[in-house]
């Protein structure tokens, strides 16, 4: 096992300490729940980097044809709707308990988070429906660009522009002046810890998926 | 290596636990006594200490998973290589 992957485990260990032994502010309504943000945000920020990740491999697949490429933009995608999904299921409890729903309709980060997820949902059904491989790769990579693409527009742009009880929303940043600054001190560790995290779960899904094909067409 | 280091941790815990028990509590009841050692340690602050202990066992043993497949998917590798350098 590679030295960075202790740094991480580690890193990722102190970072969890922190967050839940440093004295946060009790501001009503939010209470404990403000030490969500070490862990609720650093999830679509770590979604965004492997997203992100895996829109880089799928040009390079365009461009070299390379079947690895194609592997690490799959493994990428699936870390990324994994972390994705996290972010979605603790948005939802920290809402039920601050806002008091699970769910709601008039919110549009959470629902355009969710169709975000969908999209790339389709990009798993699309690649199970190739039988060749070249085929698949293909389609797959032009599918992920454009996938990758909307992110922006859907969990930045238009969020920003629309009323919501969401941080970052109607022109404001999510992290603003009235933010406890010691929160900053967990929280940008927080996403480097995670997007480590992230980085090593697709390095071992990645060499399994190697192996795998090294093993079918040998 | 792993589980050694775990279960090493985990008698340590166990030994260090067992030096302050918990049971001293109730054999006077003029008055509350307050926990000392570990326990004191963990009963305060409003019990947050158990949550990060529970975060931490659920986050230890994640990432002793992911240690054991990270070095199986090794092993495998140099298994797949030494399988092409003999055939």
């Amino acid at each position: 096992m590679k030295p960075w992957k202790y740094i991480v485990a580690i890193w990722l260990t102190l970072v969890i300490t922190a967050g839940f032994l440093i004295d946060v502010p009790m501001i009503p309504i939010l209470l404990e729940t403000s030490r969500n943000l070490f862990l609720h945000v650093p999830m679509w920020f770590t979604m965004f980097a492997v997203f992100f990740a895996g829109f880089v491999y799928s040009i390079r697949y365009l461009n070299s044809f390379d079947p690895d490429m194609d592997i690490k933009a799959e493994t990428a995608t699936m870390v990324g709707v994994v972390f994705g999904i996290c972010g979605l299921l603790t948005g939802s409890l920290w809402a039920r308990f601050t806002w008091g729903a699970w769910w709601t309709f008039a919110e549009p980060k959470m629902n355009l988070a969710a169709v975000a997820m969908l999209i790339y949902f389709a990009y798993f059904i699309l690649r199970s429906s190739f039988n060749d491989p070249e085929k698949r790769a293909k389609m797959a990579a032009v599918y992920n660009i454009f996938a990758a693409s909307t992110v922006p527009f859907l969990l930045y742009i238009i969020p920003r522009q629309m009323p919501s009880l969401h941080p970052g929303a109607e022109g404001n940043p999510a992290f603003s002046e009235i933010t406890a600054p010691e929160l900053r001190f967990v929280f940008y560790p927080a996403i480097i810890g995670f997007i480590g995290l992230a980085w090593w779960i697709m390095d071992i899904i990645y060499r399994y998926k190697k192996l795998e094909s090294r093993m079918e067409y040998k | 290596m792993i589980n050694s280091i775990i279960i090493i941790v985990i008698a340590f815990l166990n030994y260090a636990l067992e030096l302050f028990p918990l049971d001293q509590q109730y054999e006077q009841y003029e008055g509350v006594e307050k926990a000392e050692g570990l326990v004191g340690l963990m009963s305060s602050n409003d019990l947050i200490l158990i949550v990060l202990g529970v975060s931490l066992i659920i986050w230890f043993t994640l990432l002793a998973f992911m240690i054991k497949v990270d070095r199986k998917v090794t092993k495998l590798e140099q298994k797949h290589e030494s399988d092409l350098h003999t055939s």
